[in-house]
């Protein structure tokens, strides 16, 4: 057994070599990112999509210095160094960037990295928008945090008051039984506690699936039949172009398919929880209330 | 020098030199000289400091650790279950510690940094206590494996009922957690994985003999003095512990402790004293080089572990088919 121990001992030797043998490979170095900008303002590493979005609303676009995978909007965000993704943040290139403040979506970003990165001393804010009025609430604490209080405030106060006035157009019309398809593969729908019943509750639409344990269940196309579905909602992502939508038309027997009334909004527009989901909101209810117009003059 | 000395000292030297290697590899450029620095001095820069130290080192140290625990845990089921495709993940640890951590993530997740590793290790003690009295109750310790897959089934189909019902973003933690990771890892979880895997090598070369034995078969290892299922209960625990500990941390690394083993056995034999250090070597290499790419094959993002040994691991799973069907 004693070569064992002699073994052991050269281990440390050996190791100095190894490291001095690669000093002799020589590596390159490429030049390292810098800040996009030098305002004196907090530089901001904005970890969702859609925090990336409610930055460039407050006027904060220019001091994001990273951010995760499809930042698309607006289109400058596109030139945002990536530093991961939903499922692994590089923590070298944070630590790299040295940002003042990392901005971190709770439930959409790995929490074994965020806390990582807590321990290392950087300081993390997390954005958990539930409802439309919550994105006012983080536009004005984002817009306080970035250093642009003034613009934050008078950015939240126009969102507010643009949602009362869509609340305000909707809120006594007969309701239209609707259903949400979220995903066809499996057929996927929404229910309470999800993002787009809101959207479904505020344009008066029912949905039948509402009261529904889970807020994402999947379902059963004989569910689907078993209703009386006036209208469908598909929404279809820019980033899944080859996401196809459920066939509706094999199915002629539902009074949607039967009338045509199937409406394909903007996915990323209405599911983002950004300013951009109200125009995306406005947009839907008012497509609904056509569908609501028609079926009302009996056509 | 014998022959078999002599490889596991390049088998070593390999291991030390992966270490160096795997130190200079990462999205931020560090030079080798600015590391030499960072350990002979102080680091050029207290951001070169906080990398070096704070994400490269604990990583290639936990990593190293991580796989010279999966393989010696392998190495060991395969000599005393004398079944080459035995592999501490077959007994329901992972999917115990699936189950662990999707229970943590449904009900804790305010808490999860502490809770998950915990929920994962408990989760996997569990499976592998299930699997045992299963064992037990068929009075078949032979069947062991049998009763693992069947129990692996049952808790992984547990796992995906309570994350049908859960929120859709508990899923992707737990999904993304299960397919394992060094990221999330820090310089204490070193300690700890370090502390077990001291204790299972010195178990182990206690019972190296007796181990030996067993592989002439359970009634010749009888015949000198040693009790087959007793030691085959005490192996599977510490496998179990030693397996558990590191899903915890690193989330699951499959294949490490099925591939690592059979690798050895052509190169130093089956007798076990050498199978284990050479198995130890092996995988703590081999999990320092998988984590170089996972670290380094994209460009802003981060490839989960245990997807790059799973893939590398099931090509050799299916050689392995090929060879015995040969023989």
């Amino acid at each position: 057994m004693k070569w064992y121990g002699i073994l052991i001992r050269k281990a440390s030797l050996v190791i100095t070599l190894a490291a001095a043998l690669l000093t002799a490979v020589s590596a390159t170095a490429r030049p390292q990112e810098g800040p996009r900008e030098n305002t004196g303002l907090p530089r901001i590493i904005a970890l969702a999509p859609h925090i990336v979005e409610m930055l460039y609303d407050v006027g904060a676009g220019g001091q994001i210095i990273g951010t995760t995978d499809f930042a698309d909007y607006p289109e400058q965000a596109k030139d945002i160094p990536s530093i991961g993704n939903y499922v692994r943040l590089q923590l070298e290139k944070v630590i790299t960037l040295q940002p003042d403040l990392i901005i971190a979506w709770k439930s959409g970003n790995p929490s074994d990295d965020l806390a990582r990165l807590r321990q290392l001393g950087f300081e993390i804010v997390y954005s958990e928008p539930k409802t439309f009025s919550d994105i006012a609430k983080e536009l004005r604490r984002f817009a306080d945090l970035s250093g642009h209080s003034e613009q934050g405030q008078q950015v939240a106060d126009d969102f507010l008051k643009q949602l009362e006035k869509i609340k305000e157009s909707y809120r006594d019309k007969q309701s239209v039984t609707a259903f949400y398809e979220l995903w066809s593969r499996p057929l996927t729908t929404v229910a309470k506690g999800s993002w787009p019943q809101q959207h479904l509750n505020i344009c008066g639409a029912k949905n039948p699936f509402e009261q529904v344990s889970s807020p994402y269940p999947q379902v059963n196309i004989e569910q689907v039949l078993k209703t009386q579905i006036q209208l469908i909602i598909q929404p279809l992502s820019q980033n899944q172009k080859d996401r196809e939508g459920f066939n509706w038309r094999d199915w002629p027997t539902i009074q949607a398919v039967k009338e045509n009334n199937i409406l394909t909004p903007d996915a990323d527009a209405l599911h983002r929880m950004t300013r951009r989901s109200l125009q995306a909101l406005d947009k839907l209810c008012s497509d609904i209330d056509k569908v609501r117009r028609s079926y009302l003059s009996g056509i | 020098m014998s022959r078999v000395q002599l490889k596991l000292a390049l088998l070593g030297l390999l291991c030390l030199l992966s270490i160096a290697a795997a130190l200079t590899f990462g999205p931020v450029d560090i030079s080798p000289q600015q590391l030499l620095t960072c350990f002979t001095a102080t680091c050029p820069t207290p951001v070169i400091d906080m990398v070096v130290y704070q994400v490269r080192v604990p990583r290639i140290l936990v990593g190293l650790v991580a796989g010279m625990g999966l393989a010696i845990a392998g190495a060991i089921l395969q000599n005393t279950t004398r079944n080459p495709l035995a592999d501490p993940y077959l007994f329901g640890i992972v999917s115990g510690a699936g189950l662990g951590a999707t229970i943590a993530s449904i009900t804790l997740a305010n808490l999860l940094t502490l809770a998950l590793p915990l929920a994962a290790f408990l989760g996997a003690l569990f499976a592998v206590m299930i699997v045992v009295l299963i064992a037990k109750a068929l009075q078949r310790m032979e069947q062991l494996l049998l009763a693992g897959v069947a129990v692996s089934f049952m808790l992984s189909a547990i796992s995906q009922f309570l994350l049908y019902l859960g929120e859709p973003f508990a899923t992707n933690r737990v999904l993304f957690w299960l397919m394992g990771s060094l990221a999330r890892v820090e310089l204490a979880n070193f300690y700890v994985i370090a502390a077990v895997l001291v204790f299972a090598l010195v178990v182990i070369l206690g019972f190296h003999r007796h181990i030996d034995a067993l592989l002439l078969g359970d009634e010749s290892a009888a015949s000198l003095g040693v009790d087959a299922d007793k030691l085959r209960l005490m192996m599977l625990a510490l496998c179990a512990a030693l397996t558990a500990t590191i899903v915890a941390y690193c989330g699951g690394i499959g294949f490490v402790g099925l591939m690592i083993p059979h690798i050895v056995r052509q190169l130093l034999g089956v007798t076990t004293i050498p199978l284990i250090l050479g198995s130890m070597l092996v995988g703590g290499s081999f999990i320092l080089w998988v984590d170089v790419i996972a670290r380094t094959a994209l460009e802003n993002a981060e490839i989960p572990i245990g997807i790059i040994t799973s893939a590398t691991g099931s090509i050799f799973f299916l050689l392995i088919m090929y060879r015995t069907r040969k023989n």
